[in-house]
């Protein structure tokens, strides 16, 4: 996200939290496609169901924000805690080892890369898109996921390994 | 839809939880999704017939999805509004009022149009957050509803004799 970008997020927050439902109109447009990038790879086909939900909770604790500045890394928090909860409750995710995602050569594997992302749990998936589209280390990943940073380390250098091996099948 | 894009009606909820005391009339409307947002849509005509306090609205300027807006109201007080308006969406403010509307095609063969109603007089304390009014602002919107469903209904039919 350009410095831009976040600037206009944060005087959107200021503005909203000052009284002014317009600045708020302007900071569901503003937030809605950044939490979708994160809940979207963390909830699958929930993802929109995700994003609503984030935003709710975003805008209904908004005034418990005490400093605006620290927007993003708070509304990020909430997306992942949102998502991870969603997919789970959706029984959609099938916590698996990655052990057992197919061999190369394995048609299943040749289909589609979204078949790993899905055979992941969702707090995997949510390693993955702390790490690689959102840019933390795994030990802010780890802390903001609540599992030990060992953990999260593995589970992300295991993840790596099965995209690599999908998408060179 | 993408998953960007967010139904209006579920958008109204999100922004009602930003705003501290308000409250949401929701309903649905058994006609077609067209007919209903083109009376909620009527800012200069049918939109003063169905918000209990407005007597006359006067566009004053559109840009886009920005509207900006003179209402007067039955008591003769004046609010210069400004805000959004886009299919299925409107959400306008002035210094005193808070005004929002959503509505949205309900799927499947029944059909119908969700509608939701939010908004009142603003608070203007430091507060942390967007306020309104909290006490009969339900009554209001409800009462808001009935009009609508009436004028959307009159539309189709006519006039009840």
């Amino acid at each position: 996200m350009t410095d831009d970008r976040r600037d206009r997020g944060v005087a959107l927050a200021r503005a909203a939290r000052a009284g002014n439902t317009l600045a708020l109109h302007q900071l569901l447009d503003h937030l809605t496609p950044y939490i979708a990038r994160i809940c979207t790879p963390i909830a699958l086909a929930d993802g929109p169901d995700a994003t609503q939900e984030t935003l709710l909770a975003v805008f209904r604790s908004l005034r418990s924000l005490k400093d605006p500045q620290a927007l993003y890394g708070w509304v990020r928090a909430i997306a992942v805690r949102e998502a991870v909860r969603i997919a789970q409750r959706a029984a959609r995710a099938h916590p698996a080892e990655l052990a057992d995602v197919p061999e190369r050569g394995d048609p299943q594997l040749a289909a589609d890369i979204d078949d790993v992302l899905a055979r992941l749990s969702p707090a995997h998936r949510a390693v993955l898109v702390l790490r690689d589209v959102e840019g933390l280390d795994e030990e802010a990943a780890a802390a903001l996921l609540g599992v030990p940073a060992g953990t999260a380390k593995s589970r992300l250098h295991r993840a790596r390994m099965s995209f690599r091996k999908a998408w060179s099948s | 839809m993408t998953t960007h894009e967010i139904d209006p009606v579920q958008r109204l909820r999100i922004m009602a939880a930003g705003v501290r005391g308000a409250r949401i009339a929701e309903e649905v409307l058994p006609a077609p999704f067209e007919e209903v947002w083109a009376v909620m849509a009527d800012l200069e005509g049918e939109f003063g017939r169905f918000q209990p306090d407005m007597r006359r609205v006067r566009v004053l300027r559109v840009a886009g999805d920005r509207v900006e807006a003179l209402a007067r109201s039955k008591y003769g007080f004046r609010a210069h509004l400004r805000g959004f308006v886009r299919p299925g969406w409107c959400w306008l403010q002035s210094r005193f009022l808070v005004i929002g509307m959503a509505a949205a095609p309900v799927p499947g063969p029944g059909g119908g149009t969700r509608v939701a109603l939010t908004g009142g007089v603003r608070v203007r304390v430091p507060a942390r957050a967007p306020a309104v009014v909290p006490y009969g602002t339900a009554s209001e919107l409800s009462r808001a509803m009935t009009r609508l469903a009436e004028r959307v209904g009159d539309r189709r039919t006519g006039p009840a004799a």
